[in-house]
């Protein structure tokens, strides 16, 4: 699946795809922006490492607590100062904050199996 | 407290609160006992800490790439969310339109909105806002 609908995403700056080991597979970035492959590479490491967290975190606290609704991970977002990184199973989108929609993101990050 | 109150007047918001970035101080408000609130702001905490770290990170790979300094993160789980912006936190559920008014207002308390949030907020309906709401 092409990267294309999730640059549609309100206020999306680049789209990006990575393994499970986190390595940047594919990418497109709005023109304009700043953000290199190399800060995407990076990105896509920290979102297998945020997802992986995040999932920990979520079944020790379901474990802990008895609550439930946090499993399994749906997505990751990290909210920089100018943009948020909107991450999902395999796919991330970079968004600027002045338009972020985070259900947006989301929404469109479960159409590529998050 | 205040934000923390507004969060709560949000139908579907389950409970908010505020950690301290250094120690064990924290305060609440929601459908959470004091021992789940103080392990979800220890929680809260070390994550914040861990994605401040990423940033510094980024930051030397390209500078002023628009990520330093972190406002927040969100975990979106199957029926229930976790927002931090700051050192404030939220659990919401995932109904629909939820999770960005929370985290615009988490935003305009303790983020980057210098606006008006309720100007904040309309601008994605369009049109001249100001003129609409004012």
């Amino acid at each position: 699946m092409s990267l294309d609908n999730l640059m549609q995403v309100p206020g999306a700056l680049a789209a990006f795809q990575y393994d499970d080991r986190g390595d940047l597979k594919a990418h497109q970035v709005k023109e304009g922006s700043e953000l290199t492959p190399q800060v995407l590479d990076l990105l896509a490491h920290t979102c297998v490492a945020n997802m992986a967290i995040a999932t920990m975190e979520a079944r020790g606290w379901e474990a802990l607590t008895g609550q439930s609704g946090f499993e399994p991970i749906q997505g990751f977002s990290l909210v920089g100062l100018d943009w948020s990184a909107v991450v999902g199973r395999n796919h991330g989108v970079v968004v600027k904050n002045r338009d972020a929609d985070y259900e947006a993101a989301f929404a469109a990050l479960s159409a590529y199996g998050a | 407290m205040r934000i923390i109150s507004q969060l709560l007047a949000i139908p579907g918001v389950i409970a908010a609160g505020e950690y301290a970035y250094r120690g064990d101080r924290f305060s609440f408000k929601g459908e959470m006992s004091p021992e789940l609130a103080r392990m979800a702001s220890i929680l809260c905490r070390s994550n914040t800490l861990m994605t401040n770290m990423q940033a510094e990170i980024f930051s030397a790979f390209a500078e002023n790439c628009g990520c330093k300094p972190v406002q927040g993160w969100v975990v979106h789980g199957k029926d229930v969310s976790v927002c931090v912006v700051g050192n404030y936190f939220c659990f919401c559920r995932n109904t629909r339109g939820l999770l960005n008014d929370v985290m615009t207002i988490m935003r305009a308390k303790v983020g980057d909105i210098e606006e008006n949030p309720l100007v904040y907020m309309y601008a994605k309906l369009g049109g001249d806002v100001n003129e609409k709401l004012y």
